[in-house]
């Protein structure tokens, strides 16, 4: 239908309000408790408009368009309604912004900067209310608010979570919960609609959710911009909670190749960054994530996208997480891509650095299987040539991502004793079943996680009595905290805070000698110092060394590319290396770092190389259509003091014996309730931001 | 990554910004504005109206000073340790700046001054009027953020001239190549980055003074203990930074000192019952100025900076606060309330209550000092002497004005402690009077524009009082001038 505003003429659909349909075809109307997401309420009244044939002024929001009807925004009676109403609204609201951390970003700031500051008609009434930051995530200050209650529509009606509400007090009305309660108690969800449709600085981030350096998608959904390949976590989520696995997967495989592998031992940095850690413990993400993957569904396979051939080659030396990805998406762009493994499996740290009752080998094969069907190659027991050279045969551009496979010996007076072996050797011969007469009594020197599988796979392969030696205390260890509970509950014996001053023994190992550590720290020059404990000296008994304490690159030098602090393949910020053509990713640029990472380098570093071979460098893939997620939450007992739930482990005094997976994967009731305490933060960037007046 | 391309590229969209990029379009260059918030206008939206001289509101109230004159004045003011060149032609194009502006619509309720000295002082320090306060959009009093109205014009202007505005969208670097500013990377709502190329970028991001590191590392200040800066959120030092990483010269950054309650605007009628000239001391109980200048915040803010532990305390009598409740406070000021000591009661009692703690109340002098934390034997030794004074009214040591020698002798007595604030900081990047940015050895780096706050280098060591509007006058100048010359580099005829 149409009718005239402004003396326009513009096309509306019935059932419109006047404010909407002038919205929609690009007419401004000042308003304030107008929210697109929101239904209308006629508050504020700064929407006023005239209409013919009407005495006065009315709020555009609140009537319908109607055929052939004639609307003046700009009136005298709607003008002057509209001034004394933002007029009465600056009179409760302080008159200083400079201290207001919504300054700049203000809807309020924006409205009087289009209305003006009309002249103080109306006494000056302070209400000053104090901040409230007792609420986790969430700040009060109502000292700004203006009343126009959106944020209770957006908690009753948008939200279905029924929290906020206007609440009579002695000072007069205010936004709050009944009985003047905390937001936990009063049954919030933490989704932060409030926060998002606040038009002033009365509902704000907590504040230590405020991170200027990040833009405002990763601030609001932390978890996703933590994760190094940035998977879409809440939408996964929501997809378990759902009991909807096949989807959850897909989600996943839109940013990795190894979802379920990832599931097993991923560091999970994303639940560091969860919200939810404010009310007590983070989301168990990366169970979760093993449990959707754990269904072996090809479903997310319909989507998948193979590009025509483009003829061009591709040599990718090594085939740990880093390569196999890059390889996988490289492929996927349509070129003839060609792993070189120098082992006889493919995976690298995940087949040869993580112990299989970590990582079980069925996990990492058929992950890998998923990758070579798209046309990778895949030669095992192979020793790549120089790039150099490959790219003489015809190769045209080569990634080099071959890890850190070589284990560091301490310079420490016994350490070429017979009986001392190093991480690496020892956890990759242990893989392949190349361990005999491991001995009885075995120290591990190191207090990472790899310290611990080489603990654990000790007491696996009949050890007796397993140590652990490091400089940390337990607390500063950089283990994860729960690799050092198995460890222990299986009967590892920790000796944290100790130095080791030598091995001892003729010929052959036999013990440590270990010495209390008062003060470990760095001086601003990054060198360590240890301040020992007088008189504290012991010699362990053992008849083995394993040195867990960092391991590096091996031949990176005859790879012919300039290298960093000696061993580190150097790349630019674009993956390459100083030859044309030869890239860099994973843990031979970085050193040792987490699975997730180096995934995320072989995503990136295929993006450039695609780029190099004159593709577009676009690998993103939809493999499951895009959903709009429910924006009703609904009321849910207790939500604020759900606990996270950890999947079941094997017995310690079972597991210990055999190479099986030690955890378990979650029921599917499980991880449904388990995702059900996720805060779907990310529904929040799906409310729409209001246009101010410059944007029109 | 979005790659964009445009003749001048202006980073933010405050005043200084937003004048840089009309003045730009209206001299024919395509122009992008990139901002980081949503909403034009910046620190300026709570300002009320920029300096100008020789305009024609100055001429209709037969004010007759002069470019010339004003350019005297400040070079005096500031010892001709700034450069002259740029401060000449700021002034010379003031008044038409004001013109300009009305042209696009802006109305001016007149032309003010900041401050008029007591008749003692007013040969050295008297304000002139050139402030020309913006009318608020719905007439009546103007007040601070009157001049939204102003930035709303500008903007509206600015859109009819087909500027185009990235709001939420912050400039992360300038893109230099070959010595040459040749664009910025920006980061879009989304986290996208945004690449847009330009022959000219004119930085203009209003100091760093929410940045207390930076406060700190430039300018030796700690933010909340030895002062109390208006810190106005997203004021980061971005611009200084980006100029200084692409090679810019360092101008000294000063801060713009005044003088404050901390967390003034929530104890406001404190702020302003306190200014008045009753009795002023420091620490060790004596007086450092004559109180019937504490209405120069630039001269007093910087007296207090020069005092033991950067504060200073301001002290009536119950006799004095009788006088004021009946007949009104001494000094005004167009900032504070007028009928402040209406509301003195209300405001004090609930401030003690709460342990605000800058405040204290005592029914003996002895008390006050222990409450206060001023030394007791200065402090009584100096009531002695002033209300010796007082009785013989004459103040021997200041000559304060003899109508405000008001002995401080009943109790219960009433202290407020004053900090040192400031409105902002200023400066930080080297340019030249067409507002090119200078590298460490003065010379041009090509395509770089710096405007507004970055760059005011002009004012010395204090904020020019004597010629009032002078934050804002210089951000419309110089973003005017470096529109111009950017536009004139850019566009090819």
């Amino acid at each position: 239908m149409w009718l005239t505003i402004n003396d326009k003429q513009i096309e509306a659909n019935e059932g419109m309000s006047i404010l909407n349909a002038a919205l929609g075809a690009g007419i401004y109307i000042p308003h304030l408790c107008g929210h697109p997401d929101l239904e209308a309420v006629g508050g504020c009244r700064l929407c006023s408009v005239e209409i013919d044939g009407m005495e006065e002024a009315v709020p555009s929001c609140m009537i319908k368009v109607q055929e052939g009807m004639k609307v003046t925004v700009h009136g005298p009676k709607a003008e002057r309604t509209r001034k004394t109403a933002m007029e009465l609204i600056l009179a409760t609201h302080p008159a200083d912004c400079t201290g207001c951390p919504k300054y700049g970003k203000c809807e309020l700031q924006s409205m009087y900067q289009y209305l003006g500051v009309g002249p103080e008609r109306w006494k000056k009434k302070s209400r000053t209310v104090p901040t409230d930051d007792s609420n986790p995530l969430i700040r009060h200050l109502f000292t700004r608010c203006v009343r126009c209650g959106r944020c209770v529509r957006a908690c009753r009606e948008l939200r279905g979570v029924k929290v906020l509400d206007f609440q009579r007090t002695q000072e007069g009305v205010r936004i709050g919960t009944g009985g003047n309660i905390s937001l936990k108690e009063a049954g919030c969800k933490f989704c932060g609609a409030c926060i998002e449709v606040c038009p002033t600085g009365s509902i704000m981030d907590a504040l230590g959710q405020i991170n200027e350096e990040a833009s405002y998608g990763e601030r609001v959904v932390p978890c996703k911009a933590a994760c190094p390949a940035h998977t879409d976590i809440p939408r996964y989520l929501r997809y378990i909670k759902e009991g909807e696995y096949e989807k959850a997967t897909a989600v996943i495989r839109e940013k990795l190749p190894f979802p379920e592998a990832l599931g097993c031992i991923c560091n999970h940095v994303c639940e560091t960054a969860c919200k939810r850690n404010e009310l007590g413990e983070p989301l168990s993400i990366c169970k979760l994530k093993r449990a959707a993957a754990s269904v072996h569904s090809d479903d997310w396979k319909k989507n998948r996208k193979i590009a025509d051939s483009t003829g061009k080659k591709v040599a990718v030396i090594g085939a740990g997480p880093a390569g196999l990805t890059a390889a996988y998406y490289l492929a996927k762009k349509g070129h003839e891509v060609t792993v070189f493994e120098i082992n006889e499996k493919a995976g690298g740290q995940c087949r040869y650095g993580i112990p299989s009752y970590r990582l079980p080998d069925e996990v990492m094969d058929r992950e890998i299987d998923d990758i070579l069907e798209v046309g990778v190659q895949l030669k095992v027991n192979t020793t790549a040539e120089a790039p150099e050279v490959l790219l003489k045969q015809g190769y045209d551009t080569v990634l080099i991502a071959t890890g850190t496979h070589k284990g560091t010996l301490l310079p420490l007076e016994g350490n070429k004793l017979s009986g001392v072996i190093l991480n690496t050797d020892f956890l990759k011969n242990a893989r392949r079943n190349q361990i005999r007469n491991l001995g009885k009594k075995v120290m591990v020197l190191g207090g990472g996680n790899v310290a611990y599988d080489c603990a654990r796979t000790a007491l696996r392969l009949g050890a007796e009595e397993v140590h652990i030696a490091c400089l940390e205390s337990r607390d500063k260890m950089t283990a994860a905290a729960e690799e050092i509970q198995e460890g222990c509950d299986e009967g590892v014996i920790l000796h944290s805070g100790h130095s080791f001053l030598r091995i001892t023994g003729d010929t052959k190992v036999q013990g440590v000698e270990l010495q209390k550590v008062e003060k470990f720290y760095f001086d601003e020059n990054r060198k360590a110092v240890i301040e020992l404990v007088e008189g504290s000296r012991e010699i362990i008994p053992v008849d083995h060394v394993i040195f867990a304490v960092g391991q590096a690159p091996d031949e990176t030098e005859k790879l012919g590319v300039e290298l960093n602090h000696g061993f580190y393949v150097k790349v630019n910020s674009s993956f390459a290396t100083n030859l044309p053509g030869v890239y860099g990713a994973g843990d031979v640029v970085t050193g040792t770092r987490s699975v997730i990472e180096a995934i995320a380098a072989g995503r990136q570093s295929a993006v450039e190389m695609d780029r190099y071979l004159g593709g577009d460098g676009d690998i993103s893939e939809e493999l499951l259509e895009k959903e709009t997620a429910d924006p009703f939450l609904g009321r849910t007992k207790d939500f604020g003091n759900l606990e996270r739930l950890s999947p079941p482990l094997l017995d310690p005094q079972e597991r210990k014996n055999s190479f099986d997976a030690v955890e378990q994967t979650f029921t599917c009731e499980e991880a449904k309730c388990e995702a059900r305490r996720c805060l779907q933060c990310d529904l929040r960037l799906n409310v729409t931001n209001p246009k101010l007046w410059n944007e029109y | 990554m979005k790659q964009l391309q445009t003749d001048v590229i202006v980073v933010a969209a405050g005043l200084s910004g937003m004048a840089a990029g009309i003045a730009a379009a209206e001299n024919g260059a395509k122009v992008m504005i990139f901002e980081k918030s949503n909403t034009t206008g910046g620190a300026a939206n709570m300002g009320m109206g920029p300096l100008g001289v020789g305009s024609p509101i100055q001429k209709e109230h037969m004010i007759s000073l002069t470019a010339g004159e004003a350019f005297r004045k400040h070079m005096y003011y500031t010892h001709y340790k700034v450069d002259a060149r740029l401060v000449r032609d700021y002034y010379f194009k003031s008044g038409e700046t004001i013109e300009w502006l009305m042209d696009m619509g802006v109305e001016f309720l007149g032309v003010q001054r900041a401050f008029n000295a007591p008749e003692a002082t007013r040969a050295y320090s008297d304000g002139e009027f050139t402030w020309h306060v913006v009318k608020p959009e719905g007439g009546g009093a103007p007040g601070p953020r009157c001049a939204t109205a102003m930035i709303k014009k500008m903007t509206e202007r600015a859109k009819e001239l087909e500027v185009e505005l990235y709001m939420e969208t912050p400039v992360a670097r300038i893109i230099m190549e070959d010595g040459r500013a040749v664009g910025v990377i920006a980061k879009d709502p989304d986290g996208e980055e945004i690449e847009a190329r330009a022959k000219a970028v004119i930085l203009a991001t209003g100091g760093f003074g929410d940045n207390p590191e930076m406060i700190k590392e430039q300018t030796g200040y700690e933010f909340g203990k030895t002062i109390f800066n208006f810190a106005i959120p997203g004021m980061k030092g971005d611009g200084i930074k980006m100029a200084w990483e692409a090679g810019a010269g360092h101008a000294p950054c000063t801060m713009e000192l005044m003088y404050q309650l901390p967390d003034n605007m929530n104890h406001f009628i404190l702020d302003g019952a306190f200014r008045q000239p009753c009795l002023w001391v420091n620490r060790n109980g004596n007086r450092f100025m004559p109180e019937d200048q504490i209405a120069n915040t630039t001269f007093t803010g910087n007296a207090i900076s020069s005092q033991p532990g950067y504060v200073a305390y301001s002290i009536f009598d119950s006799k004095l606060l009788k006088k004021y409740k009946k007949k009104g406070s001494d000094i005004m000021s167009h900032v504070h309330p007028h009928d402040l000591f209406d509301h003195f009661d209300d405001q004090w009692e609930r401030d003690l209550a709460d342990g605000y703690e800058p405040i204290c109340q005592a029914d003996t002098i002895e008390e006050l000092a222990e409450k206060a934390g001023i030394d007791l034997e200065g402090l009584e030794k100096q009531i002695e002497e002033y209300n010796e004074m007082c009785e013989a009214g004459f103040d021997e040591i200041f000559e304060k004005d003899r109508a405000y020698m008001q002995p401080i002798e009943k109790g219960p007595f009433y202290c407020c402690r004053q900090n040192v604030g400031a409105y902002g900081t200023l400066g930080g990047v080297k340019i030249n009077h067409k507002t090119q940015v200078l590298n460490e050895e003065a010379k041009v780096i090509p395509g770089l524009y710096c405007v507004g706050t970055d760059a005011c280098n002009i004012f010395g060591d204090s904020y020019p009082f004597i010629l009032s509007g002078n934050s804002m006058g210089f951000c419309l100048n110089s973003g005017r001038i470096a529109g111009e010359n950017a536009a004139e580099e850019a566009v090819e005829y």
